[in-house]
This record gives C-alpha cells, sequence and structure tokens, in this order.
C-alpha cells in the first residue's frame, strides 16, 4: 500500500518516460505476445477438436466445452499423473532438505579435509549433462530389478542435492557463530542445536529453494521420459507427451489443451504467490541448468 | 572441531552418498562404456568388449551424429547471440526506471515455469500453422502470403525462435541481477559528465557485466547440450535432420527406434562423455578469455 | 515411453503404435461421449464367452476347455487400461478365468512396452505373455520368446489367420514367434464421394490412371492427395517400391549409389511431375496431422497414403464421417511391379522360460478367435485378426486385401533401413515433394551426397 501512496506523491516525469518509450513498446510487444498464447491454450481449451483444426477457437461457436476438463481428468489418465507428480515432488523436496541441509551447514562450518573437493564436485555436478549419468544409472536399476515410483522420487531428490547444498551454503555462511555456541553452552548437542536453531534461521532460503525445487520436479522430462515406463509411475511432463501422441488419434485437441492448463495450472498459482521467491532463487543461488 | 567429529561424519554422509550414486559412479561407468562395444545398455560388463576409440571414430563418421552437432552448433552460437542479447537488452529496459518493473520482469519469466510440452505444443498447433497460425495471420496483414514455418527449411528456425522465446527470461534475471549490484554513482557521475543512456551502457554497463555475461555462456551452453526435449516436440514420430540434436541422437542410438532396432550403448556413451568434454571446454575457455575483473557474482 | 513416443518412430512400429492408439482413439472418443458404446462391448465380450457356443463362426470358447485352476498367466499388455483393446483385454481375461479357473494378471504398460520388455526378457522376469509389433517380436526379441508352431498346428491356426502374416513372422525369426492380434494394412485411402462427383468410376491400377484420375479430381474442383511428414517414407517408398522394388530400396539405403539406378531417377522425375502437375493438397507436404485433417475438414481432398488406422484417425479429429474407400498403389508402367502392400501387426508372443505356455496359448487364441475377436474388432474398429470375422464398416476392403497380400512389404518399403542416414533420406524426400529439385539426378545426387 504504502508503495502506491508514494507513487501517487512522486510526480510523474513526462520527459522521463517519453524517453523510455520505446522500453515500453518492446515490453508490451513482448508480454502482450505472451499473454495472446496463454489466453489461446484457455480458448483451446474449451474448445473442440474441429474448431481448433478450422481456426475458430476464438469464435465459441459452439458454447464453452468443460468437459473436456472432465475427459481430460478422467479419461486421459491427467488425475494419475497429477498425482505422481504430487507425490514425487513433494516426497523429493523433503528429502532433498534432509540431505543438503545439515551438509550445507556443516560444509559452511567446519574445515575438514576434502570440504573444497565436495564443493567443487557439486558445482560440476549441476553442469553435467543427464546423458552422462541415465545409462548406468538405467542399468544399474535394471539388474537390481528396482521398480516403480521409487527410482524417481530416488532420482528427483538426489539430482537436487547439489544445487540445494550449494544454494544454503552461503546462507548459513551468513548467520553468526554465536547462536550455536550460545545452544552448545546450554548443554545442547551440535544436531540438536543444527535441527532447533540453525535450520529454522535460513527459513526463507528453504522456502525459496524448495519452491525452486518444486518446479524443477514438476516440470522434469528427461529422466521421466526414461524411467517411467508404465502409466501408474508417469508424472505430468511426460504424461502431456503421452497424451500430446495419443489426442493424434483420440482426436480430442480440446482434452489436450484442457490437460494442458491442469498441468500448468499449479505452477502457475505458485508463481502467482511467490514470484518474488522463485526469481531470487534464479539470481541468488545462481546456478540452475 | 573434534568433539563435533561424529556429528560432521553424520550430516555429510548422506549427501556424499547421494553425489556418489548419482553422478561419480555413472559418471566413471559412462566413460568405461564409451570405450567398449555394447549393444544393450542394460547388459552385464562382462559381455563388454574392449573396442578402444572405435566408438569415437564411428560417432564422428556418422552423418546423423554430425547433423546433430551441427544443429547443436548453430543453436549455440546463433540462439545464444539473440538469446542473450534480447535477455540484456529486457534486462537494461527494466532497470532504466520503468514503471511496473516487477510485473514486466514476472511476465517475462512465466514461459520458464511452464512445462516446455505444453508451451511446444501451442507453438506447433497454433503460433505456426499454416492454415489459421498467429504468425501467418500477421503475415496476411501485410499482404505477405503463407509461410510454411513446419517445412524441412524453416522448422529448425521456427523451434530456435520458440526455443529462445521460453529462455530468455531466465537470463534475463541473471543480467537484472548483475546490473543491480553495479553502484548507482557510476552512472549518476557520468550523467554529470554529460554521457548519454547509449554510452553508458558501453561505457559503464557492458564492461561491469563481463563476469555476468560469462555466467549467462556457461549456462546457455549447459542447456545447448542438453537440448531434447523441444526437438522431440517438433519431430515426434521420427527424427528429423532439421531438428536433430545429440541427444536425440544418443536416446536413439542407445534404446533404438521403432523403425530400427539396433542398439548400441557404448556408441550413445561416447556421445555423452564428448558433450560433457564440449562443456568443460567451453568452461575453460571463457576462464581463459574473460578475466574476472569486475564484480563477482 | 520410448516407444510411443521414438515408437512413432517411422518404420513398422510406427504404424503399430499409431494403428494401436487409433483404434484407442475410437474408443476413447467413443468413451468420452457415449460410454456405454464399450462397456457393451466388453460385457459382449464376456456374454460371448458364458452364454457358450455361437455355432456360425470359430469360437472362441473352443480354446478355454482346459483345466487351469493352478495356473497363474502374467501377461504384460501394450494397451492402456482406458483404451477400447485395453477393456476388450480384461473382459476376456476375466471371462478366461471363470472357465478355466486360471489367474491372469494383466499390468497395462502402454506403448512403452516394447522399451521395458527387452531388458525384462534379459532379466527372465515374471512375464508370460506380451504383445508388441509383429517385426518386434520376430527381429529383437526372438531369442526369449516360444516357438509356437506346434501349439499352432494342433490349434489349426493356419485357418484363422492371415498366411502373409505368419510367413513374414517365420521369415524373420525362423519360427512361428507370435499370435496375430490386431493386422494393419497399407494402401491408399480415398474419400469415395470425391472419386464419384469427379467422374471417377474405377479405382486406378496403373499410375496413368492414377494421373488421370488425379487431374480430374483437379478439374473438378478438388485436390487430390494429403501429405504429412510422417508419411513422407510410405509414399515415396511406396511408389519406389513399384519401379524398383524393396529388396532393391533396402540395398541403397545401406550402401548409397541412388544416382546410379535409373529406377530412382525415373520415379523421383514422376514425382516431380506430379508435384508440378499441383496434385498435392494446399500446404502438403504439412506438419502431421496437419494434412490428412484436410480430407475431413475442407472436404476438398481426397487421397491419403497410409495404413488403415488413417480413417479413424480422421475421422475423429476432424468430428466427420468420410465415405472411405482403400485400393492398392498402382502399377507403374516399366517398374518391377510386386504389387504386395504394407502389412503389419500388433501380435502376442509367449517367453521361452515360461511355465505355462499352452495356457497362455490358449487364452492368446481364445483372445484372438471367434467372437472375442469380433468384439474387439468392433469395439476398437480395427481388422480381426481371424478372416471368418468381418471388419467395420469404415476399413472395409481390407480383409480381402490383407488375404490377396503374398508377400507384406515393411513400412516405408525400406527407405528407413539405415538408421545413420534415415532421418537425412527422408529430410531429402521431403525437398522432393517440396518441389526443390528439378529432376530426378538432382535428387538421387542429394541422396548420394549423404554417404
Amino acid at each position: 500500500m504504502s508503495k502506491k501512496n508514494k507513487q501517487f506523491r512522486e510526480r510523474i516525469n513526462w520527459k522521463k518516460e517519453l524517453s523510455l518509450l520505446p522500453g515500453y513498446l518492446i515490453l508490451i510487444i513482448w508480454i502482450g505476445f505472451t499473454a495472446v498464447i496463454l489466453f489461446w491454450i484457455l480458448a483451446a481449451s474449451l474448445s473442440t477438436s474441429k474448431e481448433i483444426f478450422s481456426g475458430t477457437v476464438l469464435k465459441f461457436a459452439s458454447g464453452l466445452h468443460f468437459e473436456n476438463y472432465k475427459d481430460a481428468w478422467q479419461v486421459q489418465n491427467v488425475s494419475r499423473y497429477f498425482a505422481n507428480s504430487v507425490l514425487y515432488s513433494v516426497v523429493a523436496c523433503v528429502a532433498v532438505l534432509l540431505i543438503s541441509a545439515p551438509a550445507s551447514y556443516a560444509l559452511s562450518r567446519f574445515e575438514f579435509a576434502g570440504n573444497k573437493a565436495l564443493r567443487f564436485f557439486m558445482i560440476i555436478a549441476m553442469s553435467l549433462p543427464a546423458v552422462m549419468i541415465v545409462l548406468p544409472i538405467y542399468a544399474f536399476t535394471a539388474s537390481m530389478h528396482i521398480k516403480g515410483r521409487i527410482i524417481l522420487i530416488l532420482l528427483y531428490t538426489f539430482m537436487n542435492v547439489p544445487y540445494t547444498t550449494i544454494y544454503l551454503l552461503n546462507f548459513f555462511g551468513t548467520l553468526s557463530k554465536t547462536y550455536e555456541e550460545a545452544a552448545m553452552i546450554d548443554g545442547c548437542s551440535l544436531g540438536r542445536a543444527f535441527w532447533t536453531i540453525m535450520l529454522p534461521l535460513v527459513q526463507p532460503a528453504i522456502i525459496t529453494v524448495t519452491v525452486f525445487n518444486f518446479l524443477g520436479v514438476w516440470n522434469e522430462f528427461f529422466m521421466a521420459l526414461i524411467f517411467a515406463t508404465t502409466e501408474d509411475t508417469t508424472p505430468v511432463g511426460v504424461g502431456l507427451l503421452q497424451i500430446v501422441n495419443s489426442m493424434k488419434y483420440t482426436g480430442n485437441y480440446g482434452g489436450l489443451f484442457a490437460a494442458v492448463i491442469i498441468v500448468f495450472l499449479p505452477t502457475f498459482i505458485l508463481y502467482l504467490f511467490m514470484s518474488e521467491r522463485i526469481i531470487s532463487g534464479v539470481t541468488g543461488g545462481g546456478i540452475k541448468g | 572441531m573434534k568433539k563435533h567429529r561424529a556429528t560432521i561424519i553424520l550430516f555429510i554422509l548422506p549427501c556424499v552418498l547421494s553425489l556418489f550414486v548419482m553422478y561419480l559412479y555413472p559418471v566413471v561407468r559412462t566413460v568405461i562404456m564409451s570405450f567398449f562395444s555394447i549393444e544393450s545398455v542394460t547388459a552385464p560388463a562382462r559381455s563388454w568388449t574392449f573396442n578402444g576409440l572405435a566408438n569415437y571414430i564411428s560417432l564422428f563418421t556418422s552423418s546423423a551424429f554430425l547433423t546433430a552437432l551441427w544443429n547443436m552448433v548453430r543453436i549455440w552460437l546463433l540462439g545464444g547471440v539473440v538469446t542473450l542479447a534480447l535477455a540484456l537488452l529486457f534486462a537494461v529496459i527494466l532497470c532504466s526506471g520503468v514503471r511496473f518493473k516487477k510485473f514486466f520482469r514476472a511476465a517475462i519469466y512465466l514461459p520458464n515455469i511452464i512445462s516446455a510440452v505444453a508451451l511446444a505444443t501451442m507453438w506447433i498447433q497454433y503460433v505456426f500453422n499454416y492454415d489459421f497460425g498467429l504468425l501467418n495471420g500477421i503475415l496476411k496483414e501485410f499482404g505477405v502470403s503463407n509461410v510454411k514455418w513446419l517445412g524441412t527449411d524453416m522448422k529448425f528456425w521456427s523451434m530456435l525462435i520458440a526455443y529462445i522465446f521460453g529462455a530468455t527470461g531466465y537470463f534475463m534475471l541473471i543480467f537484472i541481477s548483475g546490473i543491480e549490484r553495479i553502484p548507482a554513482d557510476l552512472y549518476e557521475a557520468s550523467t554529470i559528465d554529460g554521457a548519454g543512456k547509449v554510452r553508458q551502457f558501453f561505457s559503464i554497463t557492458m564492461p561491469l557485466l563481463k563476469g555476468i555475461t560469462k555466467t549467462n555462456i556457461t549456462f546457455w551452453t549447459i542447456t545447448t547440450t542438453s537440448f531434447f526435449l523441444w526437438s522431440k516436440m517438433f519431430s515426434p514420430v521420427s527424427s528429423e535432420n532439421s531438428t536433430l540434436v545429440p541427444v536425440i541422437y544418443i536416446y536413439d542410438r542407445v534404446f533404438g527406434t521403432a523403425s530400427n532396432t539396433t542398439r548400441n550403448a557404448g556408441l550413445g556413451a561416447a556421445a555423452g562423455v564428448f558433450l560433457s568434454v564440449v562443456v568443460l571446454l567451453v568452461y575453460i575457455l571463457l576462464e581463459k578469455v574473460i578475466k574476472n575483473d569486475d564484480l563477482e557474482f | 515411453m520410448t516407444l510411443s513416443l521414438a515408437g512413432c518412430a517411422s518404420g513398422s512400429t510406427q504404424t503399430t503404435t499409431a494403428a494401436a492408439s487409433t483404434t484407442t482413439a475410437a474408443g476413447t472418443t467413443a468413451a468420452a461421449t457415449d460410454s456405454a458404446t464399450t462397456t457393451e462391448g466388453a460385457a459382449a465380450a464376456s456374454d460371448a464367452t458364458t452364454a457358450g457356443s455361437d455355432s456360425e463362426s470359430a469360437d472362441s470358447t473352443d480354446f478355454a476347455t482346459g483345466d487351469y485352476s493352478s495356473v497363474t498367466l502374467n501377461y504384460w499388455s501394450m494397451w492402456n487400461s482406458n483404451e477400447p483393446q485395453g477393456e476388450v483385454v480384461a473382459a476376456v481375461a476375466k471371462a478366461f478365468e471363470e472357465k478355466t479357473g486360471a489367474t491372469i494378471n494383466i499390468e497395462f504398460k502402454g506403448r512403452d512396452l516394447s522399451q521395458v520388455i527387452q531388458t525384462s526378457l534379459e532379466a527372465q522376469d515374471e512375464v508370460d505373455l506380451f504383445e508388441s509389433s509383429y517385426q518386434n517380436i520376430s527381429k529383437n526379441f526372438k531369442d526369449y520368446v516360444y516357438d509356437l508352431t506346434d501349439m499352432a498346428t494342433a490349434a489349426d491356426y493356419d485357418s484363422r489367420s492371415y498366411a502373409a502374416l505368419n510367413q513374414q513372422v517365420i521369415d524373420w525369426a525362423g519360427f512361428l514367434a507370435c499370435i496375430t492380434e490386431q493386422p494393419q494394412v497399407g494402401g491408399v485411402f480415398y474419400n469415395k464421394d470425391i472419386f464419384e462427383a469427379s467422374g471417377i468410376t474405377e479405382t486406378p491400377e496403373t499410375w496413368t490412371e492414377f494421373l488421370d484420375a488425379c487431374q480430374k479430381m483437379v478439374d473438378n474442383g478438388y485436390q487430390p492427395l494429403a501429405l504429412d511428414s510422417a508419411y513422407l517414407d510410405l509414399a515415396f517408398g511406396s511408389h519406389l517400391e513399384r519401379v524398383i522394388g524393396q529388396d532393391a530400396i533396402i540395398n541403397l539405403a545401406e550402401n548409397g549409389g541412388w544416382s546410379a539406378n535409373a529406377g530412382v531417377i525415373s520415379a523421383a522425375d514422376q514425382i516431380i511431375d506430379f508435384v508440378k502437375a499441383g496434385y498435392l493438397a494446399d500446404g502438403a507436404p504439412d506438419e502431421y496431422p496437419s494434412s490428412q485433417n484436410k480430407i475431413g475438414l475442407t472436404g476438398k481432398v481426397a487421397m491419403v497414403i497410409c495404413a488403415d488406422y488413417v480413417v479413424s484417425e480422421v475421422n475423429n479429429n476432424t468430428g466427420t464421417e468420410v465415405n472411405w474407400g482403400l485400393f492398392n498403389y498402382p502399377s507403374v508402367e516399366g517398374g518391377v511391379n510386386s504389387m504386395n502392400a504394407y502389412a503389419g501387426a500388433n501380435s502376442l508372443a509367449i517367453t521361452k522360460y515360461s511355465q505355462n505356455a499352452q495356457a497362455a496359448f490358449d487364452f492368446i487364441m481364445y483372445l484372438t478367435s471367434g467372437t472375442n475377436d469380433q468384439t474387439m474388432a468392433d469395439t476398437a474398429t480395427q481388422i480381426p485378426a481371424d478372416p471368418h470375422n468381418s471388419e467395420p464398416a469404415i476399413k472395409a476392403g481390407s480383409i480381402a486385401t490383407l488375404e490377396a497380400t503374398t508377400t507384406p512389404l515393411i513400412w516405408g518399403m525400406g527407405i528407413d533401413y539405415n538408421s545413420d542416414k534415415q532421418t537425412g533420406i527422408v529430410d531429402v524426400i521431403a525437398q522432393l515433394y517440396e518441389g526443390k529439385f528439378a529432376s530426378g539426378e538432382d535428387f538421387a545426387k542429394a541422396l548420394d551426397a549423404l554417404y
């Protein structure tokens, strides 16, 4: 609110605004384009295939087809893909914190042999192309008869360990040592001090990195393509692709775009409320390919 | 320190183990695989036969891989120049005092949070459609006849345009964070000296963004070597020359395609190793060429 | 996953994948709009079995006579549970369980099955029977599947199946490796109404007649041929096969030397003339499925070269009922003209290490013959696996074509044979149809430049 008031009080400097006009123009064209295509997807999700293929989506000649959403959710399996994705992202986001937060804390607080090497290794790991690691993992899970959702849960967890650890490092580094020293004088063990005192102090960073991890897992595609081998384990990204491929034959393109909207919605809502955090996740953590 | 040793080990161990399982072991094994003749990716190690550099040699004599590589280079160079230039342009505009900066910034980044499968579907079915697509509709207004955006000679460019559109926001954010770290008094001083916006850009902004640019180029290189999904979406039925990239090549060779089910996991591994080396080389090269003399990112 | 995407990747599995989903298509749409249809179908399946024999055609129940009460069959299916095929399979399995006391565990794997199954077969996972394209089974999995020859002879399988498909399996695998579940056939699919309106009374049998027909259609304001990028290999392959034959194409694809082959040059010249004459639909070659959809959407486009699933694809995509017909790709004057057609199948195979091969075989026969097969054909709009049954109306003529085929052609007639050059070759073919080449020599040179 206060900001708005400030803007009111600020006199509009027309000369300055005029010099910025080309900038505004470029921004508006780009965003206008984004808006048009998003709106088109929304409109297509409420149209019939025939309307989509004859380019009359925006006319809604045959009314709004909300049944496309029902069809996508039930017949096209989106409900199942959706549930899988929720499971993968929630479990992986929690698990990665359990692994990364303590490690990150230890790395930032204590000098020990291998500390530097470990950090360096994680940065390398973040820049590796995924194809460099999938073949042995695929062979390993096959030979060990590891099946089902557990594979992707583990992969998504491990995959996010380097980024999460590195991201949290900076935040633990900024905390004063007096916190845990005081706690330990009171008889707290280091482990306890970490969980009850240090971790809550970096809560904002944890929320940011978790939102970021969530988006990453939700939209992940390559690993899922290789490791989700039955419809029971398929998450939304690959599920959408399967719908895209089968819609060509099922002919319900309206349902396809309804599925697109359903898949897009959770990340969009998250973005509406947390865009600042997500953006600071990109720029603050620095590295996320 | 000493009395905490047990706790520290406990704290570090899960992380180390996960890195070992997820990265170290697979990388080492992939490198080894690249020197062996292996048909099925799941074949046990005892059935592998050593064949030295043969995989690498057949990789670079394979016309499909060379096509894939050429496409990747074009994506990297041309796509990179355009994406980073657009990203920088938006960043500069947003940092020049425009209103609604936060809104604009969030809107430009938005495509990054949408599932790329959804985005690609929209581009293919709507924007590039020959009969009623958005682009051909706009062209029609200007009296230009319909363009076959998805024909053999345009498909690569269409894919690149769609990809750039999605990627720009991410690199813009990183540029913004760099620009915001440039002390404002530098600009004030130069304004007093009578320097215009354009000159300020070239004399202050650009030189101080060297480090950030380097970061961006590194990221761009990483994303380009992993380029996969867009290619898959633009040629969903079978791989096509115009959209073939190394990861698609690897995927087809390792798991086989429907029309040709001969598989070669060793070749796929070699291609993977090659891609990783490319990333590493670009990184080293950038370190040598662009000195980190400005604000540390 | 591979195969539902890469799966589409040209070649025969492409067809199968596509076909599978096509039929799916029919079913899912049915399920969406009128869920009664599929349920009825599935119910009919179990009726057929519980009600006992229907004396007319060979009856499925012949094969559900054993006592398998201690038997458990693990069945990995390439269908999805919500597809019509999946629903029929589930209903038939249930009926089989009731008749024989066996237990059948079905895992619906979807099209990815072809990728997963290899690993599972190597590891001898608990699978008794599975589905895949017959080419995949006979070529890639032949070392892991049961030789069905004896059981098939005992069951008189030859009289309930298409000889050409079985022979193809034997040629590839060396033995009968699988039982046909969903046959497919290729050719030129056309809108009968447009032929009639253009005064074309007989379907063309030679290239000259074909061109005449095209000219008549153009004269009457129609666009003769739809062509999408996904079917370029089939379109040109069909033509080139008539001129030089499939074996020659395979040889060229593998080793190059296209320019030295007069047939390639003349075939390409004929296509160049065809394109120049304006016989391709507006925008063709287009991005799949835009061009073929125009058959339904505009009502002005007449033909498409594809496999039988295209008819339900177009009907579903565009919400129209095209009056479909099918004819074999015309012969080309001066060519070798085998007059074979593309044919393929999705089939069922039994693992070599299965402990219950006979029970699995009985179940397969129960599913793929007689009334159950008819239910499958009707529910999923596909060609019946048992030639005694009748095909769905929109696929009229497909059983006859299949029975007339002696040696089925493979998808793309060998164009896709060389995995390394395949994308390059298809790219050059696309340029051919885009009118980029002035002469057949230029086209052949462009192909040779790939080697």
